[in-house]
């Protein structure tokens, strides 16, 4: 991702068939669990990282097995200030649920497993390293009590 | 005979290439290309990469495919091919929680071997392991 020209991003453009339904959802879910952001109602998008590209490399190869269309682009955005605001929508996403999780360990009965599972799955989706999550990560190891608290 | 597949293997396709020596083809040769590269030397079969027969399908890594594939039926076997879809694949359902540390590990084995074929080596021993360790665990239940 080089600084000069800007950040590279992995763009998704795709069509399945209408039925069955789960079809659509299943792609849906993927992408969502990736942590793509739907831009516009029209494109998924990703920053471009060696795992980000396999990941939906692979998710094109199954939309033309479910019968779809997809293809997957690489692009830089070319306007000033336009990269900034696609970041952070990304970190505002991710932010939104590390506040979940630490207004959730505020509360006298706080589920511990149930909070640092969603701290995984969210650490996932953490692409451009929220000083949120370093935080919710010390948080989380407190409330564990114990020798290090 | 010959097998080709991307050149910077990861945690799917040393379980592959493990599953090939141990499993299909003890006397495997494997052939690596740049990611994308077209077309695909002639000659060799290829794996895990999109569009072939041994590779993703209905949301499975290739491991899985090749079990499918090879009519390979045993139950460490598929419990490898679940850790693998899971550390290989963003999967709805995790049921396996050392699946993105043998992701790590994959990467880490890349990362320190000098080409890719020292890293199927190595890679090989992490399955080995893993399927010692997961076969000793299915005996004792």
């Amino acid at each position: 991702m080089e600084q000069a020209q800007g950040r590279l991003w992995v763009l998704l453009v795709y069509k399945v068939p209408r039925e069955p339904t789960s079809s659509r959802a299943y792609v849906w879910r993927k992408l969502k669990k990736l942590g793509a952001q739907l831009i516009h109602d029209a494109v998924w998008v990703l920053p471009a990282t060696a795992w980000t590209r396999e990941q939906l490399q692979w998710l094109s190869v199954e939309i033309s097995e479910l019968g779809g269309e997809a293809l997957l682009w690489e692009s830089r955005l070319t306007l000033n200030g336009q990269e900034e605001s696609l970041v952070k929508l990304f970190q505002a996403r991710v932010d939104t649920v590390y506040q979940e999780i630490l207004d959730e360990l505020e509360r006298e009965e706080a589920d511990l497993i149930a909070l640092s599972r969603k701290y995984q799955q969210v650490r996932a989706q953490d692409y451009f390293q929220s000083p949120l999550g370093t935080l919710v990560r010390t948080r989380l190891l407190i409330a564990r009590g114990g020798y290090d608290a | 005979m010959k097998w080709v597949t991307w050149e910077q293997v990861g945690v799917d396709r040393m379980a592959c290439a493990w599953l090939i020596k141990n499993y299909l083809d003890p006397q495997a040769e494997f052939l690596f290309v740049p990611v994308g590269a077209k077309p695909l030397p002639q000659g060799a079969e290829p794996f895990d990469i999109p569009g072939v027969r041994l590779s993703h399908h209905r949301g499975h890594a290739t491991f899985h495919t090749m079990l499918r594939a090879y009519d390979l039926s045993d139950p460490t076997l598929e419990r490898i091919a679940r850790l693998v879809d899971e550390a290989d694949v963003v999967q709805e359902v995790a049921l396996e929680p050392a699946a993105p540390g043998l992701d790590l590990i994959c990467r880490g084995i890349r990362l320190i071997s000098p080409d890719d074929w020292v890293a199927l080596q190595r890679g090989g021993l992490i399955y080995d392991a893993l399927y010692a360790q997961l076969h000793a665990e299915t005996s004792e239940g």
